[in-house]
């Protein structure tokens, strides 16, 4: 990790350690003083200059804190407005899908629509995630829509965003296995001295290893591609395994806790009842395996491998 | 915590023109056999291969020019086997001795040593094989019974070793051995590298359940070798055997040694597939592109000069369990008679047939979530 890299993860790891349980607007304004909206805006336009990488291990962080904050969507809304020549002031968000996290909050969406990226707002009704956050419904007010005159994969941005945080829920779930079960004991010893115990939690960090190296790559795409949407395969590989990272993870990571991770006293839930609302958003399986799919029979079996290899060595 | 701190890959410079030569060494040199022989293709035999290979530098890639080796970065090598597994070239018979026992050698062996075996394995002309596995010692390898008892002329060695991959072509055996006799578990075991053949070696084929010849039972008869076979230090025979292993737990074998059968389905199919078989071969491209980046940043870490031990054994599990499973997946949703003799229903049976195998060999599933657990700090 570069130093200026290391730097941003401790201080994201701090802050949003510090923001567990927290009040919404707190949060706005911390995060906005820590100046982690302007992450992927240019230095020159007085941002941190932050690249896909950066963005990575973030919003990794955020996922390992279960920061209950639309925080990607924020940045990825302050750098598509940098791109269109404008500033975001309120709370941008934006948008990949129908249903839009804290849309309630938000001043000014940027959505997708017929190819064109809009800064658009309107009327919101309320929903919830899984994990009991609001996830509302916005009726745009397409009229009063501006066409920002730019090109990004909103979707598949909104997808990167999810592996990220993934790979930190699922770290931040291992951490949590490992320490409770080198603390219970049953049957006279801890549950971790149990060696079926101790190849479950061996499987939940092979996925999330997983995670994280998928995390990794996309954003690697990401830097080297751009957000116009050059980086699909890789978001679309990275998303569709960081779901099934999701299934086996967690899955295992509440097996070995036992009943105590299926209260709200442990902080086990704050991390599975998001992953399993991840899994829809920015493509579900079936959709990025018939994208993926369909691009590699388009590619051929030679092809697969060309493609893969040159889309990571430099030239 | 971060269990799987990922390595950026460094792809160097010279990438693209180390894949289009040895692509154009694949066109001219990979033999034109039974596409079938490229299911399973670090096991494949084929001397000749592996002697051109030697000859146009692809062996030995990182060890010093006096030793026939060519002072490469770990990096183009890395991107070397990649190529190699992805096109499913037979690379079978230096392969344990390129990337095993040659490195070994360069670690612990012998200058004696090192100038006599390693320019016939940079040439792909001598190969090794690995004697670990004994009757009596499979997982718990701590057991191992075989003896080797040191005389003034020099180490007498009995016992038997099982599971020999390659014994029957290859020209020496880096085994582990109980050299001092009485000795518990670990301690007390020592490396020699054996010449094949010594009188007192007895090599029988062991045919697998696919009904060809990889591996072998060797008999030691009180076989004597010099004392200049013992390698590295008396009694550190474990110590280095685990680095040995160490070494070959994260290449990109762990995901490609079967690529050939996914190329060949994507092949066959075309773009208008069913939806089912679109989805399954875009799951698999998922995994396999995932599994790149975990054993890229692996070889990173290598490159970097760390060991990780960790995530070197997170790859070679997940890995397994991927090659093991795309031939079943394949299988589920393709149209696929298994008995209408095509190339593609045969390079299916035989991984069908051979996959169970994945999680066995090189340290068994269990084994390694035993280290990986290790690794968190549960044991
Ligand atoms: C194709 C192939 C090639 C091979 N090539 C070589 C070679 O070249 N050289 C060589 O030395 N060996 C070789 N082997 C042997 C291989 O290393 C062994 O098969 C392996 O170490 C397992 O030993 P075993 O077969 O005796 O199984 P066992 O040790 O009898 O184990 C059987 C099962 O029990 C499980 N098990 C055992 N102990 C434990 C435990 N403590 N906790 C949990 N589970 C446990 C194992 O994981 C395994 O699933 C090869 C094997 C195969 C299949």
């Amino acid at each position: 990790m570069s130093e200026n890299r290391e730097q941003l993860a401790e201080m994201a790891d701090g802050l949003f350690a510090g923001l567990r349980g927290g009040e919404f607007d707190t949060f706005q304004t911390q995060i906005g003083e820590a100046g982690f909206g302007l992450l992927l805006v240019p230095e020159s336009s007085e941002g941190f200059g932050g690249d896909w990488g950066d963005l990575a291990t973030v919003m990794r962080l955020a996922g390992k804190h279960a920061l209950a904050w639309p925080l990607g969507e924020h940045i990825l809304a302050a750098r598509l407005l940098h791109d269109a020549g404008r500033h975001a002031d309120a709370l941008t968000l934006l948008a990949g899908e129908s249903s839009i996290p804290w849309g309630r909050e938000a001043g000014d969406v940027l959505v997708e629509r017929d190819g064109q990226i809009l800064l658009v707002s309107g009327e919101v009704s309320a929903g919830e995630s899984p994990a009991g956050e609001p996830r509302d419904m916005v009726a745009y007010d397409w009229d009063r829509a501006v066409p920002l005159g730019i090109e990004a994969d909103l979707f598949g941005l909104i997808a990167f965003l999810r592996v990220c945080q993934t790979a930190g829920a699922l770290d931040a779930a291992l951490e949590l296995a490992i320490e409770h079960t080198g603390q219970r004991e049953q049957f006279g010893r801890p549950l971790s001295k149990f060696q079926s115990v101790q190849q479950s939690i061996a499987l939940l960090a092979v996925e999330a290893a997983a995670a994280n190296c998928a995390a990794q790559g996309a954003a690697a795409a990401l830097d080297r591609f751009g957000h116009g949407g050059d980086a699909r395969f890789e978001i679309g590989a990275a998303k569709l395994r960081s779901n099934i990272a999701i299934k086996v993870g967690a899955a295992l990571a509440h097996q070995v806790h036992g009943a105590i991770g299926f209260t709200q006293d442990y902080p086990l839930h704050e991390l599975t009842r998001r992953m399993m609302g991840w899994r829809s958003e920015g493509g579900n399986d079936a959709y990025w395996s018939a994208r993926l799919g369909a691009q590699t029979l388009e590619w051929g079996g030679q092809g697969l491998w060309d493609q893969i290899t040159r889309r990571t060595d430099p030239g | 915590m971060q269990t799987f701190a990922v390595h950026p890959f460094e792809a160097p410079e010279n990438a693209q023109s180390i894949r289009s030569d040895l692509r154009a060494f694949l066109a001219q040199h990979q033999p034109d056999k039974d596409p079938v022989l490229r299911a399973n293709c670090w096991t494949e035999f084929d001397p000749a291969f592996s002697q051109a290979l030697g000859a146009a530098g692809y062996l030995g890639m990182l060890w010093p020019s006096q030793y026939g080796g060519h002072e490469r970065l770990p990096l183009e090598r890395y991107i070397v086997l990649e190529e190699l597994l992805a096109a499913g070239a037979p690379v079978g018979a230096h392969w344990i001795a390129d990337r095993q026992t040659g490195p070994l050698l360069l670690r612990y062996g012998t200058e004696e040593q090192r100038e006599k075996y390693l320019p016939g394995f940079a040439a792909g002309t001598m190969y090794a094989c690995i004697g670990l596995s004994e009757p009596g010692s499979g997982s718990d390898l701590a057991s191992v019974r075989s003896s080797a008892r040191k005389t003034d002329a020099g180490w007498v060695l009995s016992g038997q070793k099982v599971w020999t991959t390659g014994a029957h072509i290859s020209h020496a055996m880096l085994a582990l051995m109980r050299s001092e006799e009485s000795s518990e578990r670990q301690s007390g075991l020592s490396q020699f590298l054996i010449d094949l053949d010594l009188p007192g070696i007895t090599i029988r084929p062991i045919i697998d359940m696919f009904g060809t010849h990889h591996f072998n039972e060797v008999f030691f008869d009180d076989v004597l070798v010099p004392h200049g076979a013992l390698v590295g230090k008396e009694g550190e025979g474990w110590k280095q055997a685990t680095a040995e292993l160490a070494l070959e737990r994260s290449g990109p074998e762990r995901y490609l040694s079967s690529h050939a059968l996914l190329a060949a389905v994507i092949d066959s199919l075309g773009p208008d597939a069913s939806a089912e078989v679109t989805a399954t071969i875009g799951r698999l491209v998922s995994e396999m592109w995932t599994l790149r980046q975990m054993s890229m940043s692996v070889a990173a870490k290598l490159a970097s000069g760390v060991d990780p031990v960790v995530e070197a054994s997170i790859v070679k599990d997940l890995g397994n369990t991927f090659e093991q499973e795309m031939p079943l997946a394949i299988q589920a949703v393709l149209d696929a008679d298994l008995a209408d003799g095509s190339d593609l229903s045969r390079l299916l049976a035989t991984l069908l047939q051979v996959s169970p195998s994945f999680s066995l060999r090189g340290g068994t599933r269990e084994i390694l979530r035993g280290i990986i657990a290790r690794g968190l700090g549960l044991r």
